[in-house]
């Protein structure tokens, strides 16, 4: 449904987002709300922010419109069709860089790489492990291991007390 | 040739009771766990580095929180380097600590210092590991003071067990026990890394908490199963003949009564049982003939022997990217060839009555051992296999060096019937030994920080070339003697 300049699921996120001529600088700290959005429209809009860092999280944004002197997001190379208007750039179709075929290992050992919005990549832990770079995998169960080591300590004293200590004379 | 006693008396096995089995095994066991702490250490040296470094790669990477949140050191080289701080810090203190243990284990009761010492050290790396982890409280100096107060609680171990043993196994059988006993260094080190390897998976700070809650657990058991001696329940002390002065000298199967902090295969440290005989003082100690050349031959071995036990996993997964935890394993493999050394050189040694050849020989092996392992392929077979052959060449010579040639210098005519210059000589050889592994260690760190691990194994070759030449009279001394013996035998028959 359409309500104001935002197009809405029955839900309430936000599908869509026109931001056309509003004489927007900058996008503002509330702009990453709209990381649900499929399509943002933002040309006619004097913007002086860089974008390759904003659209963290927007991992659904299919077609992203711009001024015509503001670059895509990520380059060329984030998006299938870049298509220049004579009023706006357009941005089309957003690229899994996680599948492109790089030299280079795209995460660290045991991360995972996930797609973070157009030219954005993030490394999550791959299944089962967690923790500062995702070093540790599965979880240390303490109740087990105090209980096997208290329970055996317990009867060893025991034992070697009856047998050993109990004749000792007082030191 | 003289075979062990033990071999002469059938009724050795009658003498022990079931309480000697007992003590046997707590004060094996007992050393043998904090050999473990101490192993763990050194086996998680990887992760730790891993922990307090942000990521290594070249961009930076998201999310920052996983990656490259921990800034504790900026780079690995500096956390290397400050894990080699750490060794050094740890094994000065632990020196320092054996002077003041043995005499405090003298004047209290054995039991009680030694589950102390056990119960605290592991309160202590419990923190260290444990509690920083979990509470996110990295602090350099925090970790520099509790590894120095660790240091000193660890001291308390060796002096107690080696008084325990003397006080329960008299001359009659030493030599084989005490050789037997002397590998639960080696078994605590095989012990440390098998529970460090087997939990690391889920962080290094579950190693330290096994490790640490064993050691506290083994501490309990000391306190209500271990009799300090047999007078305890009323039995007969050892017999009066090994309680004062002369043969509670005489050397061991490995040789005299030595105390040793790190070494794998160990023996006794005299002053803790020795009764009101005049002693020596310190300076002239020092000034017996020989006793500096040969302090200072120990530590070059030792800061080989000690340079090994620190930094084999982290060598082994540094050098050929394997993980952690095979690393770790397979640094086993050192201390069964340290194990097997110790106990047959020291029988080989025993049996020839002459120490000196076995150890040349067995130092010139080392060399060229040291230099097959550095050159070592990328297979664990092969690994594995030189690394047990090092063990072998460098573990037994330094468990023999330590006892042989203290007993030697402490049995000199100069000084002969004076029962304390045995233990001073003793405390002077093995302060120097531990001093020269607490600098050590810092210098692998350094040097494989600037030039690579070749240029460590050179420096550890250099070393052991050093031990051969500052022992180098003595084997010509005994080499010469036992020519003149053989002259002798083929004159006379």
């Amino acid at each position: 449904m359409l309500h104001a300049r935002c197009c809405l699921n029955r839900n309430g996120t936000i599908l869509g987002l026109d931001l056309q001529n509003c004489s927007l600088k900058h996008l503002g700290p509330n702009f990453p709300q709209a990381h649900t959005a499929i399509i943002i429209d933002l040309h006619a809009n004097p913007l002086k922010d860089d974008l390759a860092s904003t659209f963290h999280g927007f991992i659904q944004l299919q077609t992203l419109i711009l001024p015509e002197d503001v670059n895509c997001p990520g380059g060329i190379n984030a998006w299938n069709t870049v298509t220049f208007y004579p009023n706006n750039q357009t941005c089309e179709g957003q690229r899994n860089l996680c599948n492109s075929t790089g030299d280079t290992e795209i995460c660290p050992e045991n991360g995972s790489c996930v797609p973070d919005g157009p030219g954005l990549l993030q490394c999550v832990c791959a299944d089962g492990f967690h923790g500062y770079k995702c070093m540790r995998q599965g979880s240390f169960s303490l109740l087990t291991f105090f209980g096997i080591l208290g329970s055996t300590t317990f009867f060893i004293s025991i034992l070697l007390w009856g047998t050993q200590r109990r004749k000792a004379k007082a030191s | 040739m003289a075979w062990p006693s033990v071999f002469q008396r059938g009724t050795l096995l009658s003498q022990f009771s079931h309480h000697h089995v007992v003590v046997f095994l707590l004060t094996f066991f007992s050393y043998s766990l904090l050999h473990a702490s101490r192993k763990t250490f050194s086996n998680v040296k990887v992760s730790i580095s891993k922990q307090w470094t942000p990521s290594a790669f070249n961009r930076s990477i998201e999310p920052v929180e996983i990656w490259s949140s921990n800034h504790l050191f900026p780079s690995a080289e500096e956390a290397t380097l400050f894990l080699g701080t750490l060794d050094t810090i740890f094994l000065f203190s632990y020196a320092v600590g054996l002077f003041i243990s043995g005499i405090v284990g003298d004047r209290l009761n054995l039991r009680y210092v030694l589950s102390f010492g056990m119960c605290s050290s592991a309160l202590v790396v419990f923190i260290f590991g444990t509690v920083t982890e979990w509470l996110h409280f990295c602090n350099k100096g925090l970790y520099c003071c509790l590894w120095i107060v660790n240091g000193l609680l660890q001291s308390t171990g060796w002096p107690c067990v080696v008084a325990v043993m003397g006080n329960w196994f008299g001359k009659a059988g030493r030599g084989v026990v005490f050789g037997l006993w002397s590998a639960c260094a080696s078994v605590g080190n095989i012990l440390g890394a098998c529970l460090a390897s087997s939990v690391l998976q889920y962080g290094y700070e579950y190693a330290f908490l096994v490790t640490a809650a064993v050691q506290f657990a083994g501490g309990v058991v000391i306190f209500f199963g271990l009799l300090v001696s047999p007078e305890e329940i009323g039995l007969p002390g050892i017999e009066a003949e090994e309680n004062v002065e002369e043969d509670s000298h005489k050397p061991l199967i490995n040789g005299a009564e030595n105390e040793d902090e790190y070494e794998p295969n160990y023996s006794v440290q005299e002053g803790s049982t020795i009764t009101q005989v005049k002693a020596i003082s310190f300076y002239q100690a020092c000034c017996l003939p020989g006793v500096i050349p040969y302090s200072l031959a120990y530590a070059c071995l030792k800061l080989v022997n000690y340079s090994f036990f620190f930094w084999l996993p982290f060598y082994l997964s540094n050098n050929f990217g394997w993980k952690e935890a095979e690393a770790d394993k397979l640094s086993i493999w050192y201390d069964v060839g340290g194990i097997i050394g110790g106990t047959l050189q020291g029988f080989i040694s025993d049996v020839l009555q002459k120490r000196a050849p076995v150890l040349a020989l067995s130092l010139f092996l080392a060399i060229g051992s040291l230099v097959g392992y550095s050159r070592s392929p990328n297979n664990k077979s092969i690994n594995a296999l030189l690394m047990a052959v090092t063990g072998f060449f460098i573990g037994g010579p330094s468990n023999m060096i330590s006892s042989a040639i203290s007993a030697d210098l402490g049995r000199q005519e100069l000084i002969q019937g004076s029962s304390e210059a045995l233990a001073t000589v003793t405390g002077i050889v093995d302060g120097t030994g531990s001093i020269g592994a607490a600098v050590g260690q810092y210098l692998v760190s350094l040097i494989q920080d600037n030039l690579g691990w070749m240029w460590v194994f050179y420096f550890f070759i250099l070393m052991t070339s050093c031990t051969i030449v500052f022992i180098s009279p003595l084997i010509v001394r005994e080499m010469r003697s036992l020519m003149q013996r053989r002259q002798a035998r083929i004159l006379s028959g």
